[in-house]
């Protein structure tokens, strides 16, 4: 005997025993001070940014089409599982219990982040829209709403099997979020509001709710939605460390491989040429590169703190030696590897080696901009901070890491 | 003769308490291709993990050239090259990177290394192949890069197991003829396999591993007449002999 109510809250609790774990690992990696120092910076800079925003900027359309888009998208997480196709199909009837939990889960996940993107634009609302706190809040209430509103149609419309109507379904709901979403930000009187919200809810009774009595459920699409869902969550925790459970394809990235060239033949260079397929083809080392060092520039482009600046500076080089560190496991289970007649020792020089060498191109990079920006003076400190950060790195942090 | 692979009474496992083999001894000379022989969970793999370095002896010792592992790990893995029963590739490598990197770690001469590979992607018919990356391969495919990789190193000691998984004949072919001209130059070959009609045909000696303990060793005259079965093949011999672990 299955206890769907039960399944269904243990599958919850499983998700998130995992989730946490990586929750907590994001947290330790230096990702909350970042989150702080946005904040610090972000706050400074919002009001500033506000007053520069001109006139004619059509907050209500910005509005309307950043919460459709939020509204319209993310379907009921089920956290259905490949072999249900198997094992809990012969009892697809008697799961409205699990679903209806499934799909108040989803609202109240859902509801957070609209609160969450709804209280961060609310200076934005305030200052363009209605000046008052609490119609923020009665906003959030009316989209909340919307939103249970689309997760149950969601839920009924994945039963459609083929995917031109399936999509077509998404489209029209997309229209009618659009359609509300501006009543809502346009401000219109209740009454119209409450016009809406019946017709939406006729419109579920009289169509919707009929597809559930037409079509059975779409598991394999049920799976496909939990898989792609906790794919989106892995991808996120993998830019902080790393998830076994993502098997990311290897990249060819051609165009990087000149950089190939700089490891020449030789026994002492094994570990070099390991490293450098490793970091240019494999996961996300180069994506993770690439990003800490793009953002780090725009940070930098916009501070006009010169400590704001050494701090950034300090703090993106940092994280992205962090990330090149990692390397060193990257061939931890390949027992391969293991039998190469080469000592710990050039394993050791190697990884130095990658890590001054991208160090140095992140320091050019980040200098380059700020002689740009603020002149050549910044531009050459900017280089030695980036430096220092990188030889503290490799010849002091990193050797600790391996037992020699 | 020189003795390349001596196992003196080695008694090894995970666990120091439930050790998997048994006061194992034997050893593997130059120009010799020996049939190391077991059913699943005798022993082989643990054996060779021993032989290789990646699991360290509870009692007795494996020496490589009259050297042991721990004495001088580096100098120790030259002289020996690997192939795993199961491919163990770099995914994020090609072929070509692959037989390359597996030069450099063993310290070839880069003109060396190039007549070498060259000459293998001709015989193991992986040239069209060079730039492909491993998701790109089959099972036998895999397979085929290990041995490329392990012949490519001219080494003393040569540790094949199960190497034919997947091969297609023409595969297996030059394999056996490679292992055949490695063990003319002087290599010792020990070679683990199920297939015992192989084996019988190409291995000069025999360890019969079962339990953990070897039962039997020696030419394939030799264990007819430890087992006193004459003129019996060495399926027949091995079959009868992990039998009478049901009588006792």
């Amino acid at each position: 005997m299955i206890d769907e109510k039960g399944l269904w809250t243990r599958r919850r609790s499983e998700y998130w025993e995992m989730a946490i774990k990586y929750l907590k690992l994001i947290g330790n990696s230096g990702f909350l001070f970042t989150i702080y120092l946005l904040f610090v910076f972000g706050s400074y800079y919002y009001g500033q940014f506000l007053e520069w925003l001109p006139e004619t900027f059509p907050a209500t359309l910005f509005f309307t089409v950043v919460f459709t888009w939020l509204i319209t998208r993310g379907r009921v997480r089920t956290f259905a599982k490949p072999g249900d196709l198997f094992f809990l199909t012969p009892r697809e009837g008697k799961m409205d219990s699990y679903f209806r939990s499934a799909i108040f889960y989803s609202w109240m996940m859902e509801t957070l982040w609209i609160a969450l993107l709804m209280l961060v634009l609310s200076p934005l609302f305030a200052d363009r829209i209605y000046p008052s706190g609490s119609l923020v809040f009665s906003v959030i209430f009316l989209l909340s709403a919307l939103k249970l509103w689309n997760l149950a149609t969601g839920f009924e419309e994945q039963r459609i099997q083929e995917k031109n109507r399936y999509f077509m379904h998404t489209m029209l709901r997309f229209g009618l979020n659009a359609v509300t979403v501006y009543a809502i930000f346009s401000l219109q009187s209740i009454l119209i509001v409450i016009g809406i919200a019946v017709a939406l809810l006729l419109f579920y009774i009289g169509y919707f709710y009929r597809l559930s009595k037409v079509h059975s459920l779409k598991w394999e699409r049920l799976v496909d939605i939990e898989d792609s869902t906790v794919m989106t969550f892995y991808r996120i925790a993998n830019s902080f460390t790393d998830v076994p459970a993502l098997k990311s394809k290897v990249r060819k990235r051609a165009w990087l491989s000149p950089l190939f060239r700089l490891v020449s033949y030789g026994q002492s260079h094994v570990y070099r040429y390991l490293f450098s397929r490793a970091f240019v083809r494999s996961r996300d080392y180069f994506g993770i590169y690439l990003r800490l060092t793009l953002i780090g520039l725009l940070f930098l482009s916009v501070v006009q703190i010169d400590w704001g600046r050494w701090l950034l500076i300090i703090v993106f080089a940092y994280m992205t030696a962090l990330q090149v560190e990692t390397l060193k496991n990257h061939f931890a289970t390949s027992s391969m590897a293991d039998l190469y007649p080469v000592s710990e020792k050039v394993k050791l020089k190697s990884h130095q080696f990658w890590m001054l060498s991208l160090g140095t191109v992140q320091a050019v990079v980040f200098g380059l901009g700020l002689v740009i920006f603020f002149g050549v003076m910044d531009g050459l400190l900017g280089v030695i901070l980036t430096m220092l950060v990188y030889l503290y790195s490799s010849r002091l942090r990193l050797p600790k890491t391996y037992s020699l | 003769m020189g003795e390349i692979l001596k196992i003196s009474n080695l008694t090894g496992g995970y666990q120091r308490s439930r050790p998997v083999l048994h006061d194992v001894s034997f050893s593997v000379n130059a120009h010799e291709i020996v049939g190391l022989i077991g059913l699943n969970g005798a022993g082989k793999s643990t054996t060779i993990k021993h032989i290789l370095g990646l699991m360290e002896p509870h009692k007795g010792d494996v020496r490589l050239m009259g050297r042991t592992w721990s004495e001088d790990k580096d100098d120790y893995r030259q002289g020996l090259a690997y192939i795993p029963e199961m491919p163990l590739l770099y995914e994020e490598m090609t072929l070509w990177e692959h037989l390359e990197l597996t030069a450099m770690a063993y310290g070839l001469k880069e003109v060396t290394f190039k007549e070498r590979a060259n000459e293998l992607l001709e015989e193991f018919r992986m040239k069209k192949m060079v730039k492909w990356f491993p998701s790109h391969f089959s099972k036998g495919m895999r397979q085929k890069v290990m041995i490329m990789c392990a012949l490519l190193v001219h080494p003393s000691l040569y540790v094949a197991d199960e190497p034919f998984v997947g091969l297609d004949p023409i595969g297996i072919r030059s394999f056996l003829d490679r292992m055949v001209e490695m063990k003319e130059k002087g290599c010792g070959i020990l070679m683990s396999t199920h297939i015992l009609a192989t084996a019988e045909k190409y291995c000069d000696r025999f360890i019969l591993l079962h339990n953990g303990r070897v039962i039997l060793k020696g030419t394939l005259q030799e264990l007819q007449a430890q087992s006193n079965m004459h003129g019996a093949d060495l399926d027949q011999i091995y079959v009868e002999m992990t039998k009478e672990d049901k009588n006792d």
